[in-house]
């Protein structure tokens, strides 16, 4: 553990918090360590973030700062669409939902672990772009394009354009349906334990706060990048200051106690009389268009051929909106003991069924079942590998 | 005419099939609402065909295979009960009662124990009432 800032000026003012996570990367394409590094820039405006693959080192800058509003998977881009990392050596930025997606996939050797290095931010959430616009143009009377940053601290969504800055509690948002995703809000896990590193501001305080990030280090390969990385000078540490420790180790309890409170409160609307659930469950999914949506953003799925449309046997039948109730059964029972709770299905489905909730509930009842937690680097998935035990 | 609930009971070849074999041959009496499916081995079993037999109108669900420690290809049964038991979560936690889905093991000579718990399967099936996921897609 340490506090960690870049020593190039240039990165130190356009990443957050001393551009920590800017300077390694940039480090790690210029020593060769990696081939490229995927992360995310920013596309039209604030509320936009798109993947994106970088090998020349000059153009890492465009990466610094944090979006809130990146709704992304990197998991998927990362085995979609750069065959898992099995040509190249990349370095890829992760938030803790990314960080297990990737290890969830590594299990399932759909991503070669030996070829990738996972830079881990911190998170508290992210917002939904669409949503995050009306929010600023309604609490804040603000135009959403005028924000040049926002940052969620202290429980307070702040907001700060070019005129200073404002802040509404971030409880009082989403009691009122804004603030963060409803996934994010449930989830539990904010600092990215199975990356190799995992970076962010929660932590540093005294003189160095808001410019330095705090870096633990999870794994070998993270403890040697940052040794590499301060021999070679460009990256600047400090002992942190216990105190500040504390605070971090605090404030990711607070948020995994909100969170469970959520989860509480979600799950318990479908917990009612079982016909009730059935009756609310057959609703959801009667609105369902079949596009598919949920199958192709969902980071876990990957088959080339899918039950979903297969023709011998026909599991699904075919030329019938909505769908049967099946549909969403099939990939449940394929998948669901790796779900990470991105959120990904439930944000592209047009329909707006809440997908992300019922693949947690799910899941976390699996977990107590098979005892299997999903994310970290210990045990594979139940479905697919498991020992020759009764009643496991 | 009073409902019948239509049921489909998977039994693997080695043990069940050859329980519900032990029970006609020994003449016992069981609800002849029950549709028999062979496989080979319980771990055949795809989850997606219990789903499959729920989306075609089935009313309920069993499923048997050989005790632990009994299948003729070792493993099978083991590979079941994880299966069973997830599709398990998936089912109620979507609201659809535990009384439409059954998972235990009969071996051959349980000719008596088959046919009791057909009779339970059936009359608890009985008890719950049609069941259809369809219903609101076909009535619109």
């Amino acid at each position: 553990m340490c506090y960690a800032w870049g020593s190039d000026d240039e990165i130190a003012a356009s990443g957050e918090c001393g551009g920590a996570v800017t300077t390694i990367l940039k480090f790690l394409l210029e020593d060769g360590i990696v081939d490229a590094v995927l992360a995310v820039k920013k596309g039209s405006d604030l509320y936009d973030a798109v993947p994106t693959l970088i090998s020349d080192p000059e153009k890492i800058i465009e990466t610094a700062g944090s979006l809130h509003c990146g709704t992304l998977n990197m998991a998927k881009t990362l085995e979609k669409y750069l065959d898992g990392a099995r040509n190249m050596k990349i370095a890829v930025t992760a938030k803790p939902c990314d960080a297990m997606t990737l290890v969830e996939l590594m299990k399932r050797e759909q991503i070669d672990e030996d070829n990738i290095i996972v830079v881990g931010v911190n998170c508290g959430g992210t917002m939904p772009p669409v949503k995050a616009r009306e929010m600023i143009e309604k609490f804040y009377e603000i135009d959403p394009d005028a924000v040049i940053k926002e940052e969620i601290a202290k429980g307070n969504l702040i907001i700060e354009t070019a005129d200073g800055e404002q802040e509404i509690s971030i409880d009082e948002l989403e009691d009122q349906g804004y603030g963060r995703r409803t996934n994010c809000r449930r989830c539990e896990i904010n600092i990215p334990r199975m990356a190799d590193l995992a970076l962010g501001n929660w932590g540093v305080i005294g003189p160095l706060a808001g410019k330095a990030t705090f870096v633990e280090v999870f794994s070998e390969k993270g403890a040697d990048i940052l040794d590499k990385a301060i021999n070679a000078g460009v990256l600047n540490t400090q002992e942190p200051i216990p105190k500040g420790v504390e605070i971090r180790a605090n404030i990711d309890k607070i948020m995994a106690k909100l969170a469970s409170k959520w989860q509480a409160k979600d799950f318990d609307e479908s917990r009612g009389e079982i016909m009730a659930t059935f009756a609310q469950y057959l609703d959801e999914f009667d609105r369902c268009i079949k596009c598919y949506g949920c199958r192709e953003s969902c980071p876990i799925c990957y088959c080339e051929e899918c039950t979903l449309e297969a023709d011998g046997p026909e599991w699904l039948a075919k030329g019938t909106i909505p769908p049967s109730p099946m549909f969403h059964m099939e990939r449940l029972i394929h998948m669901v003991d790796s779900c990470t709770n991105c959120g990904q299905c439930e944000e592209v489905c047009p329909a707006e069924i809440p997908l992300a909730k019922i693949w947690h509930e799910i899941n976390s009842k699996m977990k107590e079942v098979y005892g299997y937690e999903r994310g970290v680097k210990e045990g594979m998935p139940p479905f697919s590998y498991f020992p020759l035990e009764a009643g496991k | 005419m009073e409902w019948e609930p239509k049921i489909i009971v998977f039994c693997c070849n080695w043990c069940s099939y050859g329980g519900a074999d032990t029970a006609g041959t020994a003449r016992m009496q069981y609800p002849p609402n029950v549709r028999v499916i062979r496989v080979m081995c319980s771990g055949r079993i795809n989850p997606l065909f219990i789903l499959k037999a729920f989306d075609e109108g089935a009313d309920g669900v069993m499923v048997a295979g050989c005790h632990f420690g009994d299948c003729h290809y070792d493993r099978g049964n083991f590979a079941c009960d994880r299966r069973m038991t997830a599709l398990k979560t998936v089912l109620t936690t979507m609201g659809i009662e535990e009384g439409r889905f059954f998972l235990d093991w009969i071996s051959a000579s349980e000719g008596e124990k088959f046919a009791n718990t057909m009779t339970m399967v059936s009359e608890k099936v009985k008890e719950l009432g049609p069941f259809s996921w369809r219903q609101k897609a076909e009535a619109g």
